[in-house]
This record gives C-alpha cells, structure tokens and sequence, in this order.
C-alpha cells in the first residue's frame, strides 16, 4: 500500500467518487497490489455488511400515539398568536409629537391672529383627513394646512 | 371514508392536500414514513428516545415548511434531510465532540485504521439476519458520533461527498478520511464481536 490518499483514492474508487481517468489507474494499480486489494475487499465486506441495516428499524411506538404527540404540537404551533410587530421607540415618539406639534402651531396662529383684529382668522379640522387642521387668516388671504404624514397606519406597516 | 381514500393517494397528492391544511392526509404521510424518519434519528443518534422526539419535531417542522417543498426530491428523502439536521444540531448542542476528540485526532492524522490489519475474512459471513443486525448494531454504537455520522449518510442515504461535507459544515477530505476510519474501525469492531462470541 502506499500511503493515505492512495488509500483514499482507493475508496472513492469504491464509492464511484472519481473521475473516469482516476478509476483507470486505480484500476491498473489494484491489478498489480495485492494489500491494495485486500483492503478493498475489506471495504467492500463492510459496505455490503450495512446494506439494508437501517430499513429493520422500527419505531417502537404505535401510529396513533406518535401521531398524537406530533398532531397536539401541530395545533399548539398554530395556535401561537402571531409575533406583534415591534414598533420603535423613535416611531412612537413621532406618532405623538405630530399631532402636538400641529395643535400647538394652530394654537399659535390663532393667537397671532387674535391679536391682530379679532375674528378675521380661524381654525378648523378637516372631517375628510382625520388629524388634518388648516388654518385660515382673511386679512392677508392666507391658509394654512397641517396634514399628519406619515400616515400612523403607514407608520406602523413601516416599523 | 377521507382516510381510506387517503390511504391510496400517492405522496404526492398526499403532500398538496396537506399544503392546503389537510391534517388527515399529513397523518397518512407520517404512517408511510415514520419508520424510515426513526431509523435515521436513531441510527446517528443511538437513544431511542431521542429518535422518537427528534423525528417528531421533525415531523412538526416538515409541516410548517411545506409550503417551500415544491418536489425537487421524494418527500421522504425532504424530511429525511429535516431529521439528520435536526440530530446534528443536538449533537452540536451537547458537543459530544469533547469526549471523542482523541478519536477524531487518530482520525484527522490518518493514524490508527493504517496500523490495522486488513480484515480478509468477511466477518459477517454466514451471521443470521438477526445476528448481524444485533452486531452491526453493536459496532456502530462504538464508533464516535463524527464516524458514525457520515457512514450513515454515506451508505443509508447514498449521500456523495459534497453533500456530506455541506451536511457536516467539514471538508471533502475530512468526509472520506471519516468514512475510511469508520468502515476500518466498523470492520475491526465486527472481527472483535465475532472473537467474543465463540
């Protein structure tokens, strides 16, 4: 024998592992190497000593036991409620602060507008938009809307 | 009168019913396979309760992933693929490993199996099926979980040496010097139990 991957060439030889030309010089070899064909004898013993061995196994356990056991985990799976979808800390912060800011601005403008002469400004909500305020001075024939963007659905989707 | 209509389908058919959430017809499927999905938990791992827990979440698992089977191979050799992964990484868990490192040393520097001598006679010659089976069975439990491993795969699974080595996360030179200790040692092993029993 020569060395270990001739040995190993020698099985893979066994195992259909090498190319055609390989196998014919493995081939040549063992022609002439009686330890190496002595060796593949051994291989080839041990390969066929194992054929069929795995297919005597039996479960040792009857079908509608084992099948229940898999059928209450199945069930106890699908019965999980669906992981809730982490919203971040920044998203949560945002979603409160748009609004605010919003009221806060409008709050502002009428104020301003108070201020300059009475009831020439004003403010209303959109009914169309919820969180949409707009903003109206008729002295200077300025309007001005708030919309919430992104929209809080959206903004959940996203995060 | 759903089972037994079941129970004549083919796998096929069997593996798009369950797709479509038939637990009946996933249940024909785990009667047909069961033994075949044990056999390969139990021939790696060597604890028959580990095969039975470990070929059940197999099962388990194989149900929440139909949906990526599209057929590429027979359904039995798709769940076959689930349990050995599912046996190594418990082996990897219980790192098994640490106690066979010794073996695995022999085994890396090509040592031990050269000093052996070449087994000539077949010691499984003329062995009763249920003899062979009880000493087969025998030798491989005393071969390292790395070796016993991928002479499974290799002989029970016609796995080639690429899809052993991608299987085990080694080398294809690692997965033929495994499979020449294990076939060596299994051989050595067999000579030994036929010595005992006379």
């Amino acid at each position: 024998m020569k060395d270990h991957e001739s040995e190993l060439k020698l099985q893979a030889f066994l195992d259909g592992e090498l190319p055609d030309a390989e196998a014919r010089e493995v081939a040549s070899w063992l022609a002439k190497d009686r330890e190496a064909t002595g060796l593949l004898g051994e291989l080839k013993n041990t390969r066929q000593a194992l054929v069929g061995f795995d297919r005597g196994i039996r479960l040792p356990e009857s079908r509608e036991f084992y099948w229940s056991k898999i059928q209450r985990q199945i069930e106890s799976v699908s019965a999980q409620p669906a992981p809730e979808v982490q919203v971040s800390w920044f998203a949560q912060l945002r979603r409160l602060l748009v609004p605010a800011t919003a009221l806060a601005l409008v709050c502002l403008a009428g104020f301003v507008a108070l201020k300059q002469g009475g009831a020439s400004a004003g403010a209303e909500t959109s009914l169309a938009t919820p969180g949409a305020f707009t903003y109206r001075d008729f002295n200077s024939g300025t309007t001005l809307v708030w919309l919430p963007y992104p929209a809080e659905d959206q903004l959940a989707t996203a995060y | 009168m759903i089972e037994s209509h079941y129970s004549s389908a083919g796998d096929e058919a069997l593996v798009r019913a369950s797709q479509q959430g038939e637990m009946v017809a996933f249940e024909e499927l785990v009667a047909r396979h069961r033994d075949k999905i044990y056999a390969r938990a139990y021939t790696i791992m060597r604890s028959e309760e580990e095969a039975i827990d470990l070929s059940q979440e197999a099962w388990v698992k194989g149900w929440q992933k139909l949906a990526q089977f599209h057929g590429e191979s027979s359904f039995g050799t798709w769940m076959t693929r689930i349990v050995i992964n599912l046996c190594l990484d418990q082996l990897r868990k219980q790192k098994r490993h640490r106690t066979e490192s010794v073996e695995a040393i022999a085994e890396d520097s090509g040592g031990i199996e050269r000093q052996m001598p070449v087994v000539i006679v077949n010691p499984t010659a003329g062995l009763e099926r249920v003899e062979l089976r009880q000493r087969i069975d025998q030798a491989l439990g005393q071969l390292s979980y790395e070796h016993r491993t991928v002479l499974v795969l290799h002989e029970f699974d016609d796995l080639e040496y690429k899809e052993i080595a991608r299987v085990m996360g080694c080398s294809i030179g690692t997965v033929m010097s495994r499979l020449f200790y294990a076939r060596r040692r299994l051989a050595a092993l067999l000579v030994d139990l036929k010595k005992d029993s006379k």
